[in-house]
Parts: C-alpha cells; structure tokens; sequence
C-alpha cells in the first residue's frame, strides 16, 4: 500500500519520529510510506514526495494548529484525492466536545473554535483516528500511530559514565502546572541527592513572545528563576534524531504528559522514544494507563505518590529497574513496534468506513 | 448566471475594488455575485454566501495562497462545485514558468512556501479554466481576462471639455504628485521617477507616497533578503515626501484628486507579463493628469493611442514642464481615454464578456 502523509514541518516536535519510522519499516515490508511536499535537507530521514496520484491513501495529522496547511496545497490535494481515501490522524484530540481541566488545560477555547474543528475534520475526511485505546467519540477509531523502534539495540553504558542524574525532554506546553506543583516541590525536598539536573526544550526558560497573540499565556506559564533557585539547567530543543540519545546522557529520564492528554488517554513519540534511549525512564501519568501501554511492569516507573523517594529509589538500585526497563521493552516489542504499528495502519485503512458524515 | 467569488478581501489592496464594482454591476445586468465566506461586517457593499449549490460558478481571484479559503471552507466549497464549473483568474501571474525581472518575481519559496510547480499543479487541479488579466498570456492553456475595468459613472469631477477640465485643474491643489500604492516591487521605479522630477521639485509641490511600507524597508524584508521592498527613506526626506498608510479602495480616487499629477506604477514581473491590475482603470476616474508610467505597447493596447501625450518622454523633467505650461492637450487626451475605456473597458462590458466566456 502507498501512503503519504500530510503535516506540518517540525523538526524538534510533533509526529516527525513516528514517520521517519513509518517510512523506513515500510521499505523494509513492501510498502511506500511519504510526507507530501519536497525534500528537506533538515529532514534527511524523510522521502517526501510530491506525486499525489500514486498514493492509495492520504493522512492528515493535525496536532494543535487547524489551518496549518496552505490553502493552495490544500486545494490540489482535496481535487486529487477523493475524500474516500483520506484519513485524519487527530493527534491531540480536537475532535471531542470542549475539555477544560481546572481552568487550566483544553483542547478549544470555546464551543465556536470545536465547531470550527470538527466542521473542518468532517469536511476533510471519511475517517477520524485518535492514538488513544478509548476514543471518546463513536466516530472515531483508536489507532496509537506511535510506536515503539524494535529494531534499535540499546547500548548500556554504566550509569557511572552519565554526568546527568535527571533529565526532562519535552516542550514547555501546558506542562508548568504538573512540573511546579508535583515534580518540583519533589526534587526540592531532596536537591542534595540529586547530581544534575536538565530541562531539555523549548519555552522552560521563558515563554515565547508570541504567547499572548494566540490568547495561549496559561500554555507557556513558567518560573525561570525557580529552577535556577533549584540548580536546573535549561538546554535547547534537539532535532528528533537526537531525542534518544539525548536521553541518553542521563540515569533517569522523566516523562511529562499535558493534563488533556492524559485525560484523554492519548500517547506520542515520547512514550516509546523513551524506552529506546539508554536511561531508566519515569513516567508522570497515571498507573492504569501506564499498564496498559507498557504491561504489567510499566506500574513500576510511574511517578505517583511519593516521587522524591522514588527518584530516589531508582538512582540507588539501577540494577533493580533496569530489569523492570528490559520487562517494559520487550512488552514494547511484541505490543508496539513500528512494524505491528504499520500493520494496524494498513488494516485501518483498508478496513470499513466508520461513520463521519459530510459537513 | 449566479457567481461565486472566492478570494482574502483586503480594503487596501488587491482585488477588492474590481470586486465590489462587479457587484454593484451584475444586479443591473440580472445577474448575482457573491463572495464566499461568511458575512464581513467591514463589506457592507458585497453579499457573502456559504451555499455553494447555490451558484452556476465558482470563481477564485488569486494572488497569494491564502487567497484560497481555510478549512472547512475549501473543502466544502470543492466538493459542492465540479471542477468544470470553477474557474481562476490568475491576478499576478503565477500561472506560469517561474519568472524573474528585477527584483521581481511570480514564485519565490521563501516568501510564501510555495515552489513554481506547486502553483501550476494546484491550478490545474482546482479548475478546468485558468484566466489571466493580459491581453498575451503566454501559455496556451491560459485564457485572456482583463478582469479589472472602468467605472464612467465613478468619475471624480465629471467635465464636458478638456478647456473646464484644465480650469478646474489649474486651481491650487494639496499635492503636486500623489502615488497610491503599496512600496512592493515598484523603488526602483519610484526612485527614478523621483530623480527626474527633482530640478522642477518647487513648481511641482508636495509629494505623497501613501501605502505600506513606504516609511523603511520592513523588518520581514530585512530578515527574509527580500529586495522587493526596498525604500530609501533618507532620500524621500531630502525630497519632503509625505508618506502615508494605506487607504482604503473607497478613498482612492478623492485622494488622487487632490494631486495635480498621478503617475501609474506597475510592478516589472506585470509589465513583463502584460497583466493589468485596477490601478491601471481607477486613476482615470480621479480629477487628476495620469502619467502612464507603463510601457507603451501595454498602454496602447488598454487606453487606445489616445494616450500617447501621457506616456513619459526621455526627459520627465520637461514633460511635466510642459504640461503645466500647456494643460488643455493633455486633458484633452485624458478625456479622450476615458471614452475610450467606457466603450472598451466598462464593468458593464468586463462582466459581460465574463458571462459570455463562462456560458461558451
């Protein structure tokens, strides 16, 4: 099967990782997978192609921005591509009604901007697909769409060799609330038997000047001076293909997860990127869901209640989870690996329409 | 026939004059415009619709990508009309090879995103008829439009001779020279036109560029390496130059008026492509001398050769000279184009040729 993909260009964030392994396991079994557009030397990994007609299906990913694909483009890929063979991958879960979590996180600002969203999708494309196990709505299919790289081998170094006791990759993206009420307050009460510290991404060191034009202040809410107060250094975003071994310079790696998708169930790279990368992974989300993703030993790398004493925990007895790591891995790699990932797409899209009607 | 017009409307710029004049047309002439979109409240003059089904065609006007709509209008617009009843009018050319003149250009990834072959793909693919505002496209499967037109009754001071045109002219006006329009890709010209007006700077009176971009090169331009947007501001300073923003279309011929001499700019990439734009239309309708700053043949063919005493000699200098000493055979001439443009140029006509081309 052919399939090209449509999404905006972000070399630091977004779905870019997924493809460059969608692409790469689809060489490998007979498939031709693409990203609409021209080559990008920033995106070496990537075949992008401008043939629109030699694709079965086309994909749209559409993460937080609605109008991100010109209207030109726009216009010459919906006259091509007959609205039977195009999906919407909703990464961040827009088509639900309004969810707003403690005045805090959302996914819409109001009804108008849903209405916008969902009139759009279902204008758009037959089928919606979420990467959530439990789609809220009955029109869309679950589809996780990230997953995990079977194929690279993780090299151990001694945890000796890392410079960096705790390190956190990800944007500062409606994180803050979750970083300054639960993890931080935990690594203040025991600073001292932490070595280094590092916030890896963008927007942890001030908000983006733009913030307020797009009415998305809460989203970039940061205190610089409070992670300098407790020793933090903040390090620039890497480029997708230096996320795992970036990750890998330090004992533990801490996942956040914004408040809606948790709520929603929803995953990204960053749930699977973090198990590829030398490290002992944590994660901020909730057992359950981390059951259900990682297998029954994923429960024991969440960061629940008593965070400081488990940072603690896991920096005195590496051996401990890396064996709790290895159990999540190989859970990983019988239940997400790109290829099974690939598969799934593949029956998805081969699959019965489920019911999005026109707008 | 009922039309669907798809384009970004901008009160300053682009196509929103030739728009509204539609409008106002098609009722006389039993037929219906509309634009696509919802209401604007800022368009009290245009009817919107979203009904798509509504409509015999859809006509996009475009210059820029965004001139396509977001979602989900676009995509309800493409399923609701077969290509075969979508047409484009290509305003600024990008139907075609990827050209360069000057600092011009009618594709440049780095301005907008978009390759040549983006645009040629996305237009064959959007519609079965491509139109452009030339009398000579240069590609095969581009028709001939010009789109743009002359509205008679829109005359700012109407006259029966050029002798009570010359008199009313004569009397004492705010602005010696007056150019409305935005500082994209017309310095070079500006600049020259400038320079040889200097010597007769005093008897001419004051100067004003209104428009954007006028006061310094913008920061995007300086960023981008875009040269297009270049502007020497300490030499309109030694020249007293007012600058002003951009006015609205429904300004333009006043403000014209109030300047003796109006000179008509067109961007090199337009010149080279013989496009038209309503400039070259709505400066004839102000109480003011054109100076068709445009090459001849592209003059010719749209003002007929009456226009020739506006066209510019080798020396500006003693042109205008002359035409301050000698108004009269100038307004003759002026009047003498309008005729012309209200028998070859009239929205009414420029609506019906479009139905006609539309119905064949």
């Amino acid at each position: 099967m052919n399939i090209l993909f449509v999404m905006e260009r972000r070399v630091n964030a977004g779905s870019i990782q997924a493809l460059a392994n969608y692409i790469q396991v689809g060489k490998n079994i007979g498939h031709t997978l693409a990203v609409y557009g021209n080559p990008d030397s920033q995106l070496s990994e990537i075949y992008f192609s401008k043939e629109v007609h030699l694709f079965d299906y086309v994909v749209f990913i559409f993460e937080s921005r609605l109008n991100w694909v010109s209207g030109l483009r726009l216009a010459h890929l919906l006259t091509i591509v007959p609205r039977s063979r195009r999906v919407i991958l909703d990464a961040d879960g827009m088509y639900n009604p309004v969810i707003a979590l403690d005045g805090y996180d959302r996914n819409h600002a109001s009804e108008r901007e849903r209405q916008r969203w969902v009139s759009s999708y279902e204008a758009l494309a037959d089928r919606i697909v979420q990467p959530t196990l439990w789609p809220r709505q009955s029109q869309v299919q679950s589809l996780l769409f990230y997953g995990y790289e079977s194929r690279r081998q993780t090299v151990q170094a001694s945890s000796h060799a890392k410079h960096v006791d705790i390190m956190h990759v990800g944007h500062n993206w409606w994180r803050w609330r979750e970083v300054s009420e639960r993890l931080l307050p935990a690594i203040e009460r025991m600073r001292g038997a932490f070595g280094d510290i590092c916030f890896v991404g963008l927007w942890w060191d001030a908000p983006p000047v733009w913030a307020a034009a797009i009415g998305q202040e809460a989203a970039f809410s940061v205190n610089p001076q409070r992670l300098r107060e407790l020793g933090i250094r903040v390090l620039p975003a890497v480029p997708y293909r230096d996320v795992i071994s970036t990750m890998g310079k330090a004992r533990i790696n801490i996942m956040t997860q914004r408040p809606l998708f948790r709520r929603l169930g929803l995953v990204t790279s960053k749930y699977f990127e973090i198990f590829s990368a030398d490290t002992l992974p944590l994660m901020m989300i909730d057992p359950g869901h981390a059951e259900q993703i990682y297998g029954p030993s994923g429960r024991d790398l969440v960061l629940h209640d008593d965070i400081a004493s488990k940072l603690v925990d896991v920096l005195e007895q590496p051996k401990k989870y890396q064996e709790v790591v290895q159990a999540v891995r190989r859970h990983l790699t019988a239940h997400h690996s790109y290829e099974r990932r690939l598969h799934e797409l593949i029956e998805m899209l081969g699959g019965r329409q489920p019911a999005v009607k026109a707008g | 026939m009922k039309l669907l017009l798809i384009s970004k409307l901008a009160r300053s710029s682009r196509a929103i004059h030739t728009i509204a004049q539609y409008s106002r047309v098609a009722s006389k002439l039993g037929h219906e415009i509309a634009v696509f979109g919802e209401k604007q409240l800022d368009y009290p003059e245009l009817q919107f619709s979203l009904d798509v089904h509504a409509f015999d065609m859809a006509i996009f006007i475009v210059y820029m990508p965004s001139d396509f709509p977001d979602l989900p209008y676009l995509a309800n617009l493409l399923d609701g009309m077969p290509k075969s009843r979508r047409v484009i009018i290509d305003c600024s050319g990008r139907y075609n090879e990827t050209t360069r003149v000057e600092h011009d250009f009618n594709h440049l990834e780095k301005m907008d995103g978009h390759q040549g072959w983006e645009w040629i793909e996305a237009f064959k693919s959007v519609a079965d008829r491509i139109l452009q505002p030339t009398l000579t496209p240069k590609r095969s499967d581009v028709g001939s439009f010009l789109f743009h037109g002359y509205d008679p009754e829109g005359v700012a001071q109407p006259v029966t001779s050029a002798a009570e045109a010359t008199q009313r002219w004569s009397r004492p006006k705010k602005y010696g020279i007056a150019y409305v329009g935005n500082n994209w890709q017309r310095w070079t010209q500006v600049r020259r036109f400038l320079e040889a007006t200097r010597p007769i700077h005093q008897k001419l009176g004051p100067i004003a560029l209104i428009g954007w971009d006028w006061k310094q090169r913008p920061d995007w331009a300086v960023r981008m390496g875009i040269k297009g947007a270049d502007v020497d501001p300490e030499f309109l300073q030694q020249l007293d130059v007012e600058i002003g923003d951009a006015i609205p279309y429904t300004e333009f011929s006043g403000f014209l008026s109030n300047a003796r001499f109006c000179p008509i700019f067109q961007r090199p990439l337009f010149n080279e492509l013989g496009l038209v734009t309503n400039r070259l239309f709505e400066t004839f309708i102000a109480d003011t001398i054109p100076l068709v700053m445009v090459p001849e043949p592209l003059a010719e063919s749209i003002y007929g050769p009456a226009v020739r005493p506006l066209l510019p000699t080798n020396d500006i200098g003693s042109w205008l000279r002359d035409i301050i000493r000698n108004p009269e055979p100038y307004w003759e001439a002026i009047l003498r184009v309008r005729q012309h443009l209200t028998v070859h140029h009239s929205y009414h006509q420029r609506l019906t040729e479009l139905i006609a081309m539309l119905g064949s």
